[in-house]
């Protein structure tokens, strides 16, 4: 008799410690988590997803491991469609960047938008300078507006698709000072700095980690940064408004989404995840090293993020003629 | 005498006990990647970053440099015994390996292959040591209209490609270029010949379609002729599985040929070892004195292509490391890890990390002397896979097919598409359309297409920007000189005929 009461007690126990962490917190992922990612190894999605999956198992902030799966293809739609027919899967997130949002926009196949899935967090905000090889003659963004407007069209910027950062903060330069200048896209990152190495192309749009060693070694001259207030790493460097543009600084966005039809305190228990990771120091030396910036956003704030995004796209993709499908 | 200390400094961090094992560590996943098909390096160094967190950056960075050339020696394997490339470097191995192997020398044909293969790899490595600098800056004088040339080039191989009728391998090439169109424009982001498939806005694997033109062709064919099901003759013995020296000598000229155009292609961030081994293909058989033997089985055939995809790695790390540029997927992922360790690749990259570079090097020399030792006596073993019968052999060539396209990309799109490219190329032998064209146009297509473009778009729109650079002029030369040379020879058969006459 003694024996069956311990045991009903020990089960009652057992019960209640199995019942009181999902009751205090809600969900927890409890197999490892799939991060699918629409680049390729070494893209940037792709190694954000990655440094993730290590901070996160370095801070022990997840109970479970984080696996990066690749979903090449037409330009972020392939993950996004990968994520929405994993319809109310409870582990697995995805990586996405402003592409995802510009992508259906032109694209008539890519039919998943970022709407579709389930917001979690906006991560990262990965500002950008203007730079040119250091034997160019403008020694200042002006200058080279000049310079472009003296002989329009002959000048060249090399960057990525017409849907890019690059072709962005063009336009909007274009756009404010009436300058005209060339944009041949490269789709790998490597040629586009190769191109302005090689005296093939005038200026570029370009990450300022990637820009520093260049910089460092004497190979280019930075005219000025795409962000709101000046990077540490550059500053001597005027921004775009100070340099005397009332442009906006456009900057490349990287977060975090889930599958459609998630539950609300599964959202709420992974907003709460990265919203410590950017609290924590390995976070912090990430983004100073990369000279990334905080861009963290939660769920409601990166709904909003969204139509902001899109609707400044829509109108750049017009003037530059592309045909828009949606 | 500073590469001399270099080095020196360079065999003492290589030569560590722990640096030796992740040496071999590196080399054996490559050659098993290489070997499997689908898997790539790019996929599998990715996977192990997390791991060499716990390593020092050095060891690290040894071992995943010898998973990408280990992976360079592993891919002639299928290729050569069953006619499925294990890496896109290894497709145009398939023409003249798998017809050494229907003859019985796929010994011979592996054997050459690593030998090819280690040649090459170390003077990758010769060229990565001594000229990479210097090399950098003139790579950067090339820009689209150079590429679009060395595409152009390339494109003409065409005519050494062809059986018997121009006409069809033209006809063939220009479905490869229309195939290489399908998925997103890379300019302006608009669909072009999806059919509202989501799948094919990325467009269509280039290993998707070597793997049925070549593969499933190959079972098909061979499914309907029962007679050829049997079992491939395998010599006995090991003398008779490894190359002869004729071999040797007949790959004297390929040895060089593969080496310096696979390391001086590899440093061009926009050319890959792809088009490195396509070309180095083309240009052996161009210079040969028996083009009849290439297609039914020349050992050179082999030799070249093997050689140019391994130079070219030591090729493709002179831009990584000296510009901090990658010009393929393995090479980024290589550059991400770099990153992630905390260093910061770039012009200065070498100067501030001499160890590393001079480690690396030295690795790279004594990785190539392992994989040498590690393949060689896997050939017979492997030659041995051919004794399987026909009834066992070929499913097994299907499933390693599907398999292999599957873990591409892990979509079953791909597989029907390989049944498709399958029958296409099916249909193609029985119609005596060769395949290779086709495969050219779609490697060399996107590129080629690309640096067109960009190359209008930097002029404005004047075709003269193709003719009045000067390497631009002497490569179109080169192409269309290649493509007047059947016209020659018909010529020259003419005018003897008419003397006789």
């Amino acid at each position: 008799m003694r024996k069956r009461i311990a045991f009903a007690a020990a089960a009652a126990l057992a019960a209640l410690a199995a019942s009181a962490p999902a009751w205090a917190q809600g969900f927890k992922p409890t197999r490892p988590v799939e991060v699918v990612v629409h680049t390729g190894p070494g893209g940037g999605s792709d190694v954000l997803a990655r440094a993730v999956a290590l901070m996160m198992e370095k801070e022990k902030l997840l109970p479970v491991r984080m696996q990066v799966v690749n979903k090449t293809g037409g330009g972020g739609a392939v993950a996004a469609a990968y994520l929405a027919e994993k319809k109310g899967d409870q582990n697995t997130l995805g990586f996405f960047t402003g592409v995802w949002l510009a992508g259906p926009l032109t694209s008539a196949e890519a039919k998943v938008t970022l709407r579709d899935l389930t917001p979690i967090a906006r991560l990262v905000l990965e500002p950008a300078v203007i730079a040119v090889k250091s034997d160019a003659p403008y020694k200042s963004l002006p200058e080279f507006i000049a310079a472009a407007k003296k002989s329009p069209g002959q000048l060249k910027q090399s960057g990525g698709s017409v849907t890019s950062r690059d072709n962005v903060v063009r336009q909007l330069l274009q756009k404010s000072t009436g300058a005209q200048w060339a944009f041949i896209s490269f789709p790998g990152g490597g040629e586009r700095i190769a191109a302005l190495l090689g005296g093939h192309v005038n200026m570029m749009v370009i990450e300022p980690a990637e820009a520093g060693e260049h910089i460092r070694a004497g190979n280019m001259r930075v005219l000025a940064q795409v962000t709101d207030k000046r990077l540490p790493g550059f500053p001597n460097v005027p921004t775009l408004k100070e340099a005397g543009f009332d442009v906006p600084a456009v900057p490349q966005v990287r977060g975090v989404v889930a599958p459609p039809a998630i539950p609300r305190e599964n959202v709420a228990y992974w907003e709460d995840v990265f919203h410590r990771l950017t609290k924590t120091a390995s976070w912090q030396k990430f983004l100073a090293d990369n000279q990334f910036e905080d861009g963290y956003q939660n769920a409601a704030e990166l709904t909003r993020f969204y139509d902001e995004f899109t609707g400044r796209m829509r109108g750049i993709l017009q003037e530059a003629g592309v045909k828009l499908v949606r | 005498m500073d590469i001399l200390s270099g080095l020196m400094q360079g065999f003492a961090v290589a030569l560590q006990p722990v640096n030796l094992l992740w040496c071999f560590v590196g080399v054996v996943l490559g050659t098993v990647v290489g070997v499997m098909p689908g898997l790539g390096p790019p996929a599998t160094i990715a996977m192990l970053l997390p791991l060499t967190f716990l390593m020092n950056p050095a060891g690290a960075m040894i071992m995943l440099a010898g998973i990408y050339y280990g992976a360079k020696y592993g891919g002639s394997t299928t290729s050569i015994l069953l006619n499925v490339p294990g890496e896109s470097a290894s497709v145009v191995t398939c023409l003249d390996g798998y017809a050494m192997a229907r003859k019985g020398r796929a010994g011979a044909a592996l054997g050459i292959a690593a030998i090819a293969s280690f040649v090459a790899g170390t003077v990758g490595v010769l060229g990565l040591m001594l000229i990479a600098p210097p090399l950098a800056k003139v790579a950067l004088a090339f820009s689209a209209p150079e590429y679009f040339s060395l595409m152009a080039f390339g494109l003409a191989m065409v005519v050494l490609l062809a059986g018997r009728s121009m006409l069809k391998a033209l006809l063939a090439m220009l479905v490869g270029l229309w195939i290489a169109g399908i998925g997103t424009d890379p300019f302006s982001t608009t669909s072009r010949f999806t059919f509202g498939r989501l799948e094919l806005l990325s467009g269509v694997d280039f290993v998707v379609v070597a793997i049925g033109v070549f593969a499933l062709a190959e079972v098909l064919a061979c499914m309907e002729g029962r007679a050829e099901g049997q079992a491939l003759p395998v010599p006995k013995g090991l003398r008779n599985l490894l190359p002869t020296l004729q071999d040797l000598k007949d790959c004297r000229f390929a040895f060089v040929n593969g080496s310096v155009l696979g390391f001086l292609i590899g440093v061009l961030p926009g050319a890959g070892s792809t088009i490195a081994s396509f070309i180095s293909y083309g240009v052996e058989k161009a210079v040969s004195r028996r083009p009849q033997e290439f297609g039914k089985g020349a050992v050179e055939g082999v030799a070249a292509p093997e050689g140019a995809n391994n130079s070219e790695t030591g090729g493709a790390l002179v831009p990584l490391l000296t510009l901090g540029i990658p010009g393929s997927g393995t090479t980024a992922v290589l550059l991400a890890a770099l990153v992630l360790w905390g260093f910061k690749p770039g012009p200065l990259f070498i100067s501030e990390n001499p160890s590393l570079f001079w480690g690396l090097v030295a690795s790279m020399y004594i990785g190539n002397v392992m994989l040498l030792v590690l393949n060689l006596p896997l050939v017979p073993l492997f030659a041995q896979v051919l004794r399987t019968p026909g009834f066992v052999l070929y499913p097994l060539i299907l499933g390693i097919s599907i398999v292999g396209v599957y873990s591409v990309s892990g979509s079953l799109f791909d597989v029907s598409l390989v049944v498709a490219f399958g029958l296409l190329g099916y249909l193609m032998r029985k119609l005596d359309y060769p395949a290779a064209p086709l495969v050219l146009g779609l490697v060399l297509g996107g590129a080629m297409e690309r640096a067109l473009r960009q190359s209008l778009m930097m002029s404005q729109g004047d075709l003269s920007i193709l003719a009045t650079r000067p390497i631009c002029a002497v490569m179109l030369s080169l192409a269309l000189l290649i493509l007047l040379i059947p016209s020659f020879n018909k010529l020259n058969a003419w005018r003897l005929q008419a003397l006789e006459e």
